[in-house]
């Protein structure tokens, strides 16, 4: 193996887990996720030279993440994908835990509820430890913006777990 | 999800990041992202698909190219034909005035005898 193919090697394997977590926990489904995290990772290789740093790899690599797997949940959607569909009408909670839970813990179950932009806003927070200011410059997205995301999805979020913790405890 | 009062933000946040913490990427995700790479960094055979196109595409242009050459090449061709029958019509006129005129010189020559 060259000095290149290396070096894009170490990288490959130093951020897998975050790459193939964020696409996860954004289309909820493991085999458009490891699709999106291949792409992403094609997609380093041809802009390697570019990039200067681990922590500039670990930012493009977050938001490249974040809009690819945006784009192909939108795509899923148009193309009148039942399970998208069911995120988009707010359907209930049981029915998401239902269809994924053999694979996802109740966190991320319960982020698959909330609408894309949310979900990306608080991964980037939640998983890899971002401050608003840094979520804002990575997805190019207005800091009020980040702060209302944020807001609401917790909201949104404890509501819900709220909501399945009385449930569980009746039933 | 135990939450208390007064620590509910705190500990509601907390849990999320425990449960939010990157999970493994599935087996072998690595060694099939290389061989995507290795794939790339491959020449392509001519058989390809778009090696393929690309040969059909210039065979027709060169045979459309070629067409046209060979129609101008024509018209060259039956122009010059056409400029040596014009010639040949010229030198044959004349050679006929000259003989004519020799028979009418020698016609006149006699009757003067």
């Amino acid at each position: 193996m060259d000095a290149a193919a290396q070096t894009f090697r170490d990288l490959l394997e130093r951020h897998q887990a975050r790459v193939f977590s964020i696409a996860f926990r954004i289309l909820g489904d493991g085999g458009a996720a490891e699709e999106v995290a291949q792409d992403v990772f094609l997609e380093l290789y041809r802009n390697l030279n570019r990039l200067e740093s681990d922590e500039h790899v670990a930012a493009w690599l977050r938001r490249v993440t974040c809009h690819r797997a945006t784009d192909a949940l939108r795509r899923r959607a148009a193309r009148g994908d039942a399970a998208a569909e069911e995120y988009q009408d707010g359907m209930g909670l049981r029915t998401v835990v239902r269809d994924f839970m053999p694979l996802m813990n109740r966190v991320e179950q319960l982020l698959l509820t909330l609408p894309p932009a949310q979900r990306s806003v608080m991964l980037l927070r939640y998983q890899e430890d971002l401050e608003p200011e840094d979520i804002a410059i990575e997805l190019e997205m207005p800091l009020a913006t980040v702060r209302s995301h944020l807001q609401r999805a917790l909201k949104l979020l404890r509501e819900k777990a709220n909501r399945t913790l009385k449930e569980y405890s009746r039933g | 999800m135990v939450e208390e009062l007064g620590n509910r933000e705190d500990s509601f946040e907390r849990e999320l990041r425990e449960q939010l913490r990157a999970r493994s990427a599935p087996a072998g995700f690595a060694e099939r992202v290389m061989a995507r790479v290795s794939e790339r960094r491959r020449p392509r055979p001519l058989w390809q698909p778009a090696w393929r196109w690309a040969a059909i595409a210039a065979v027709i242009v060169v045979t459309v190219l070629g067409g046209v050459e060979h129609d101008r090449q024509q018209r060259i061709a039956g122009e010059r034909a056409r400029q040596q029958v014009i010639l040949a019509l010229h030198i044959t006129g004349t050679t006929l005035r000259q003989v004519q005129e020799k028979v009418h010189m020698q016609a006149n020559s006699e009757n003067n005898q």
